[in-house]
């Protein structure tokens, strides 16, 4: 069976066509987020279909999840994304036991027992501090693009410290640096570090291993080892860390279908 | 009632209540003097909270809110007769015992006034009127009965105020601090920081299963001796140990049927009450929401309700809704639908006054008794005994998953929630949540929603295995 999972993130829409039988990705996609979410979604979908050569009728189920789960109308139901990454990772990782997802808007860490199911699970989503929106705003201010700001902060000899515990305000001490002359990529490695310290926070206690490390955040370079540092515990990105959400609700969503539809000879 | 009138156990929205009213009233509903449709909390006192919640369908529930709403009312009118009101602050659920047991005088919390701006959506001003006096955002919403003293829009002025101090949070010192200092004297009494006995020191049995070292419930004693004192000097008149003792069970009596309510409520395999009603049940308890023998009065229609309800095998909410445990009282009350929306059900909780749950021992001397139930106080004592009684609760109500709600400036313990979901995660396993609830939710509903929701599917996902 196709199964389809849409992850509707703060920052980008994700779906991923998922071969239940080959256990494999057939398609997937990604597209920035904007106003209009469900035509956003739709469209990379039907792209996804297209990619893989597959009529809609082929998908036999569809979970939407992430922050704009509930305006995807074309989804058969809504999953959070706390499930759904613990999903998807255990899908990549059976072994894994703690998860650190690092999104747009907000991180969590999530706790996960034999068979992936969720044990607990802290999320910050109050505070930009530890999310990839504190990343933006750093980039921003030092005129780079985000994608440059990894391979920056691994220049950082000696990264500064970022003492604020609010990107407006560390946005501030920010400009104090670079008035004083600090490197930016000192500062770029310190922001994550700070990033690194507020998910830490989160975990609030010594994780159990492997941890696995999914979300937007993940990919980019000098995250996982500032989490590392951070945690004081070996950290593994997650295979596809961007998709992980989307592969664990077309994961859900092909065992949801397979839990309500009545049995069959062949099976 | 509901049921005489065909009607299944649900939950409505206010306008359909106020038609259920007019069906019931047309049934012949007879009501006490403070009933009436519910809509007009909104159109009379501006509750317009109200309008996003939804409220059981029974006519016990009715009552419930209604005499909730109408507390004010009451006390006004108390004073107009010539009874005596007193502010009592902080101690939550041992004074206003002793304030009953004289004739007419009745007892208060005006830190209560912090519903006020979550049941106005912030429409009294209180909140914004309190940041004009020195006391913002960074404080425990109780602030907001700094101005609602100065205003008198919502509460009569007590002719005596009386606070607990020490073992309490910083923000409400400084706010009963501040009040004193506006005008308004209090008296204080000191309570100690809850300690476990030393190896061979004597020590006393507390409500609830704990100990306490005996010279703190001494000490306890003496100071409500003072408090006695005070009452007495109010009135004119000894406030006498007879009076006490029958203060004591009559309080009792309130307090078995809470207890005989959450034990319907909470042990049906399926909810019969919703979670906000049991909430406001509990919360009668602390000062019988003005009235003591009419708190019996609703509380035993609720139950009656409630058992009715059971014994039919009707239920307001889904068979297979997630059994949750409850910490700590909401600030937007809309909360607590929304868990049930998701398919949670509260089947147990500690809304920071589960010493005022337990009974009141009858065979001690009065104030012996009222120190040790005040001394019982989860919140004066360390956070470890509060979880270890919630850990004991979640085995005994089947909790599948545990929420500890919190509301901003409120810092009784900073780490009070940690503590807490780290001992149920420790010994009973379940998966847990914090949420922080500002007294008007509304924008950060998408949040609070995916929590629950994600509480609430951990929960399911353990079942099937």
């Amino acid at each position: 069976m196709i199964s389809a999972g849409i992850d509707a993130g703060s920052r980008s829409i994700k779906v991923v066509l998922f071969d239940t039988e080959q256990a494999c990705l057939v398609a997937s996609g990604i597209v920035d987020q904007g106003v209009e979410q469900q035509r956003l979604a739709e469209a990379l979908f039907e792209r996804c279909l297209a990619q893989a050569q597959l009529e809609r009728a082929a998908v036999g189920a569809c979970v939407a999840t992430g922050y704009g789960r509930n305006a995807i109308a074309f989804a058969d139901t809504a999953i959070t994304e706390i499930t759904c990454h613990a999903r998807g990772v255990y899908h990549g990782a059976p072994d894994a036991r703690a998860i650190v997802e690092i999104g747009g808007q907000d991180s969590k860490v999530i706790l996960i027992e034999t068979g992936g199911r969720v044990r607990d699970f802290s999320m910050n989503d109050r505070c930009a501090a530890g999310s990839g929106r504190f990343l933006e705003v750093v980039a921003g201010r030092l005129g780079i693009a985000l994608a440059a700001f990894g391979e920056l902060s691994r220049a950082s000899r000696t990264p500064a410290l970022i003492s604020s515990m609010c990107v407006v305000f560390a946005e501030t001490e920010i400009i104090g640096l670079l008035a004083d002359g600090q490197a930016p990529a000192d500062i770029a490695a310190g922001v994550q570090a700070a990033i690194a310290a507020r998910v830490a926070a989160l975990a609030g206690r010594k994780l159990m291993a492997p941890i696995l490390f999914t979300g937007g955040v993940a990919l980019v370079p000098g995250m996982a080892s500032a989490l590392e540092q951070a945690l004081a515990q070996p950290v593994r990105v997650a295979p596809e860390p961007l998709l992980t959400g989307a592969i664990g609700a077309a994961l859900l969503a092909a065992e949801r279908r397979r839990a309500t539809s009545p049995p069959t000879a062949d099976r | 009632m509901s049921e005489s009138l065909g009607d299944a156990p649900r939950k409505l929205g206010l306008d359909a209540w106020d038609q259920r009213y007019a069906a019931l009233r047309q049934a012949g509903l007879s009501e006490p003097e403070y009933g009436g449709p519910l809509g007009r909390h909104v159109f009379e006192r501006g509750d317009l909270r109200l309008r996003h919640l939804e409220f059981d369908n029974s006519a016990a529930a009715l009552r419930l809110w209604n005499f909730l709403l109408t507390e004010n009312e009451r006390l006004r009118q108390a004073r107009t007769r010539g009874e005596k009101i007193v502010g009592t602050m902080k101690d939550l659920g041992t004074v206003p015992v002793m304030a009953y047991a004289l004739p007419r005088v009745r007892a208060f919390y005006p830190d209560g006034a912090w519903w006020t701006p979550c049941l106005m959506e912030c429409s009294d001003g209180l909140l914004q009127q309190a940041d004009l006096q020195g006391i913002d955002g960074s404080f425990c919403p109780v602030r907001a009965l700094l101005p609602a003293f100065e205003t008198e829009a919502h509460f009569p002025q007590p002719d005596w105020l009386v606070c607990s101090t020490g073992a309490v949070c910083d923000d409400f010192t400084a706010i009963a601090q501040r009040l004193e200092r506006l005008g308004h004297p209090i008296c204080w009494w000191e309570m100690p920081r809850r300690r476990s006995p030393d190896p061979g020191e004597p020590a006393c049995t507390l409500p609830g299963g704990g100990l306490a070292p005996a010279v703190q419930v001494q000490w306890v004693r003496d100071e409500l001796e003072r408090v006695r004192a005070g009452l007495s000097g109010l009135v004119g008149q000894p406030l006498t140990d007879e009076q006490l003792r029958d203060g004591i069970r009559e309080a009792n009596r309130v307090r078995r049927l809470l207890g005989a309510l959450r034990e319907a409520a909470h042990g049906a395999p399926s909810a019969p009450l919703p979670a906000l009603e049991l909430l406001v049940a509990e919360m009668l308890t602390l000062h019988f929401c003005s009235d003591r023998d009419e708190t019996v009065a609703v509380l035993a229609e609720l139950l009656v309700e409630v058992q009715t309800r059971c014994a039919q095998g009707h239920a307001v909410l889904a068979a297979n809704a997630v059994r949750v445990y409850w910490v700590n009282p909401v600030a937007d009350l809309r909360v607590l639908n929304r868990l049930e929306e998701w398919g949670g059900r509260v089947c147990g909780s500690d809304y920071m006054f589960t010493h005022a749950l337990d009974l009141i021992p009858e065979t001690l001397p009065p104030l012996e008794a009222l120190a040790r139930t005040a001394l019982a106080d989860p919140m004066v004592g360390p956070t470890a005994d509060r979880a270890e009684r919630i850990v004991a609760e979640c085995r005994a109500w089947g909790a599948e998953a545990l929420v500890v709600a919190r509301i901003p400036g409120a810092s009784h313990c900073a780490r009070e929630g940690a503590i807490i979901r780290e001992e149920v995660r420790a010994k009973v396993g379940l998966p847990t949540i914090d949420l922080e609830i500002p007294p008007v939710c509304d924008a950060m509903l998408p949040t609070l929603d995916s929590r629950l929701q994600a509480l609430l599917e951990a929960a399911r996902a353990r079942r099937s295995t």
